[in-house]
Protein backbone atom coordinates (compact mmCIF):
# COMPACT_ATOMS: atom_id res chain seq x y z
CA UNK A 1 0.00 0.00 0.00
CA UNK A 2 1.30 3.44 -0.85
CA UNK A 3 0.17 6.79 0.53
CA UNK A 4 -0.78 9.36 -2.11
CA UNK A 5 -2.00 12.94 -2.32
CA UNK A 6 -5.17 14.46 -3.74
CA UNK A 7 -3.88 14.51 -7.32
CA UNK A 8 -2.98 10.84 -7.48
CA UNK A 9 -6.15 9.91 -5.62
CA UNK A 10 -8.28 11.61 -8.23
CA UNK A 11 -6.23 10.14 -11.04
CA UNK A 12 -6.75 6.68 -9.55
CA UNK A 13 -10.52 7.17 -9.74
CA UNK A 14 -10.17 8.23 -13.36
CA UNK A 15 -7.93 5.26 -14.16
CA UNK A 16 -5.12 7.54 -15.22
CA UNK A 17 -2.30 6.94 -12.77
CA UNK A 18 1.25 7.74 -13.93
CA UNK A 19 3.15 4.78 -15.32
CA UNK A 20 6.00 5.28 -12.84
CA UNK A 21 3.70 4.99 -9.82
CA UNK A 22 4.26 1.60 -8.13
CA UNK A 23 1.65 -1.01 -8.96
CA UNK A 24 0.18 -1.21 -5.50
CA UNK A 25 -2.99 -0.40 -3.60
CA UNK A 26 -3.30 3.37 -3.15
CA UNK A 27 -4.36 4.95 0.11
CA UNK A 28 -5.18 8.44 1.34
CA UNK A 29 -5.51 9.86 4.80
CA UNK A 30 -8.80 11.23 6.05
CA UNK A 31 -7.54 14.80 5.83
CA UNK A 32 -6.64 14.31 2.17
CA UNK A 33 -10.09 12.90 1.59
CA UNK A 34 -11.49 15.88 3.48
CA UNK A 35 -9.80 18.29 1.08
CA UNK A 36 -11.15 16.38 -1.90
CA UNK A 37 -14.64 16.42 -0.38
CA UNK A 38 -14.45 20.18 0.13
CA UNK A 39 -14.51 20.56 -3.63
CA UNK A 40 -17.88 18.81 -3.68
CA UNK A 41 -19.50 20.17 -0.57
CA UNK A 42 -18.01 23.63 -0.26
CA UNK A 43 -18.31 25.10 -3.70
CA UNK A 44 -16.80 28.51 -4.25
CA UNK A 45 -17.13 30.52 -7.40
CA UNK A 46 -15.43 29.97 -10.67
CA UNK A 47 -14.97 27.18 -13.12
CA UNK A 48 -13.95 24.62 -10.52
CA UNK A 49 -17.33 24.76 -8.83
CA UNK A 50 -19.13 24.61 -12.14
CA UNK A 51 -17.12 21.57 -13.13
CA UNK A 52 -17.75 19.77 -9.87
CA UNK A 53 -21.45 20.53 -10.09
CA UNK A 54 -21.50 18.87 -13.49
CA UNK A 55 -20.38 15.50 -12.13
CA UNK A 56 -22.99 12.78 -12.41
CA UNK A 57 -24.51 11.40 -9.21
CA UNK A 58 -22.60 8.11 -9.54
CA UNK A 59 -19.48 10.18 -10.17
CA UNK A 60 -20.05 12.16 -7.00
CA UNK A 61 -20.55 8.89 -5.12
CA UNK A 62 -17.16 7.67 -6.36
CA UNK A 63 -15.64 10.81 -4.88
CA UNK A 64 -17.52 10.59 -1.62
CA UNK A 65 -17.07 6.88 -0.98
CA UNK A 66 -14.14 5.58 -3.02
CA UNK A 67 -14.14 1.87 -3.76
CA UNK A 68 -11.41 0.39 -1.52
CA UNK A 69 -10.11 -1.84 -4.29
CA UNK A 70 -9.19 1.38 -6.12
CA UNK A 71 -8.50 3.85 -3.33
CA UNK A 72 -8.42 3.12 0.38
CA UNK A 73 -9.09 5.67 3.07
CA UNK A 74 -6.89 4.99 6.06
CA UNK A 75 -8.51 4.74 9.47
CA UNK A 76 -7.16 7.80 11.32
CA UNK A 77 -7.62 6.45 14.83
CA UNK A 78 -4.54 4.23 15.13
CA UNK A 79 -2.38 7.02 13.66
CA UNK A 80 -3.71 9.96 15.62
CA UNK A 81 -1.46 9.83 18.68
CA UNK A 82 1.68 9.57 16.58
CA UNK A 83 0.43 12.31 14.28
CA UNK A 84 -0.12 14.61 17.24
CA UNK A 85 3.37 13.80 18.47
CA UNK A 86 4.90 14.66 15.10
CA UNK A 87 2.88 17.86 14.86
CA UNK A 88 4.02 18.97 18.30
CA UNK A 89 7.64 18.03 17.67
CA UNK A 90 7.77 20.19 14.55
CA UNK A 91 5.96 23.26 15.80
CA UNK A 92 2.35 22.59 14.94
CA UNK A 93 2.25 21.17 11.46
CA UNK A 94 -1.50 20.74 11.27
CA UNK A 95 -3.34 17.51 10.73
CA UNK A 96 -2.81 17.24 6.98
CA UNK A 97 0.97 17.06 7.14
CA UNK A 98 1.13 15.11 10.39
CA UNK A 99 -1.34 12.49 9.22
CA UNK A 100 0.41 11.97 5.89
CA UNK A 101 3.83 11.67 7.48
CA UNK A 102 2.54 9.23 10.09
CA UNK A 103 0.75 7.15 7.47
CA UNK A 104 3.93 6.96 5.44
CA UNK A 105 5.87 5.72 8.45
CA UNK A 106 3.47 2.78 8.57
CA UNK A 107 3.43 2.17 4.82
CA UNK A 108 6.90 2.02 3.39
CA UNK A 109 8.30 5.39 4.51
CA UNK A 110 7.38 6.94 1.20
CA UNK A 111 4.89 9.56 0.09
CA UNK A 112 3.65 9.95 -3.45
CA UNK A 113 2.46 13.26 -4.88
CA UNK A 114 0.97 14.00 -8.26
CA UNK A 115 2.02 17.63 -8.37
CA UNK A 116 5.19 19.39 -7.31
CA UNK A 117 3.22 22.37 -6.04
CA UNK A 118 1.30 20.13 -3.64
CA UNK A 119 4.49 19.40 -1.68
CA UNK A 120 5.40 22.19 0.69
CA UNK A 121 8.80 22.98 2.11
CA UNK A 122 7.70 21.90 5.57
CA UNK A 123 6.65 18.49 4.38
CA UNK A 124 9.95 18.01 2.60
CA UNK A 125 12.00 19.14 5.61
CA UNK A 126 10.18 16.98 8.13
CA UNK A 127 10.05 13.99 5.80
CA UNK A 128 13.81 14.21 5.33
CA UNK A 129 14.26 14.37 9.09
CA UNK A 130 12.09 11.28 9.57
CA UNK A 131 13.71 9.28 6.80
CA UNK A 132 10.65 9.45 4.54
CA UNK A 133 11.11 9.64 0.78
CA UNK A 134 8.91 12.13 -1.05
CA UNK A 135 8.19 11.18 -4.67
CA UNK A 136 6.49 13.33 -7.26
CA UNK A 137 5.10 11.66 -10.38
CA UNK A 138 3.11 13.43 -13.05
CA UNK B 1 -1.04 -18.89 -14.47
CA UNK B 2 -2.37 -20.08 -11.11
CA UNK B 3 -5.79 -19.16 -9.81
CA UNK B 4 -4.18 -16.76 -7.36
CA UNK B 5 -2.12 -15.09 -10.05
CA UNK B 6 -5.21 -14.72 -12.20
CA UNK B 7 -7.10 -13.20 -9.28
CA UNK B 8 -4.32 -10.72 -8.55
CA UNK B 9 -4.08 -9.79 -12.22
CA UNK B 10 -7.82 -9.15 -12.32
CA UNK B 11 -7.56 -6.97 -9.21
CA UNK B 12 -4.67 -5.03 -10.72
CA UNK B 13 -6.58 -4.51 -13.95
CA UNK B 14 -9.64 -3.27 -12.05
CA UNK B 15 -7.50 -0.92 -9.98
CA UNK B 16 -5.77 0.49 -13.03
CA UNK B 17 -8.99 1.10 -14.91
CA UNK B 18 -10.48 3.45 -12.33
CA UNK B 19 -13.89 3.61 -10.75
CA UNK B 20 -16.62 2.32 -13.08
CA UNK B 21 -19.11 4.72 -11.50
CA UNK B 22 -17.40 7.55 -13.40
CA UNK B 23 -18.64 8.01 -16.92
CA UNK B 24 -16.59 9.57 -19.71
CA UNK B 25 -17.85 13.07 -18.94
CA UNK B 26 -16.93 12.67 -15.26
CA UNK B 27 -13.45 11.51 -16.19
CA UNK B 28 -13.00 14.49 -18.47
CA UNK B 29 -13.98 16.84 -15.64
CA UNK B 30 -11.54 15.26 -13.22
CA UNK B 31 -8.72 15.43 -15.76
CA UNK B 32 -9.36 19.17 -15.97
CA UNK B 33 -8.71 19.36 -12.21
CA UNK B 34 -5.43 17.52 -12.17
CA UNK B 35 -3.86 18.67 -15.41
CA UNK B 36 -6.27 20.76 -17.42
CA UNK B 37 -7.63 24.26 -17.59
CA UNK B 38 -8.80 24.39 -13.95
CA UNK B 39 -5.68 22.84 -12.43
CA UNK B 40 -4.56 26.22 -11.07
CA UNK B 41 -7.91 26.86 -9.47
CA UNK B 42 -7.86 23.39 -7.95
CA UNK B 43 -4.36 23.93 -6.53
CA UNK B 44 -5.37 27.27 -5.06
CA UNK B 45 -8.46 25.74 -3.45
CA UNK B 46 -6.33 23.06 -1.80
CA UNK B 47 -3.95 25.69 -0.47
CA UNK B 48 -6.83 27.82 0.76
CA UNK B 49 -8.12 24.88 2.83
CA UNK B 50 -4.92 25.03 4.85
CA UNK B 51 -4.96 28.78 5.23
CA UNK B 52 -8.57 28.75 6.43
CA UNK B 53 -8.28 25.96 8.96
CA UNK B 54 -5.64 25.86 11.69
CA UNK B 55 -6.45 22.28 12.63
CA UNK B 56 -5.81 21.13 9.10
CA UNK B 57 -3.06 23.54 8.13
CA UNK B 58 -1.31 24.13 11.42
CA UNK B 59 -0.60 27.27 13.35
CA UNK B 60 2.26 28.47 11.20
CA UNK B 61 1.67 27.04 7.76
CA UNK B 62 4.01 27.90 4.98
CA UNK B 63 2.34 25.92 2.27
CA UNK B 64 2.48 22.31 3.31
Amino acid sequence: MIVVDEYLAIRSLVGDTPSDLPDDVLAITTSVHWRILQRLHLPGGGQLSQAMAALSEPGRAAFRRPAPEILEILDPRPLLDQAAEISAAYGGTGLLIAEMLTASLHHGRTLWYGSERNVGRRTRDIARDLGITVNVVT
Amino acid sequence: MTKGEQLLADMRRARRSGDPRLDDADRAILRRLTSGDIADEFAEALAQDLADDDLLGGTSPDGK
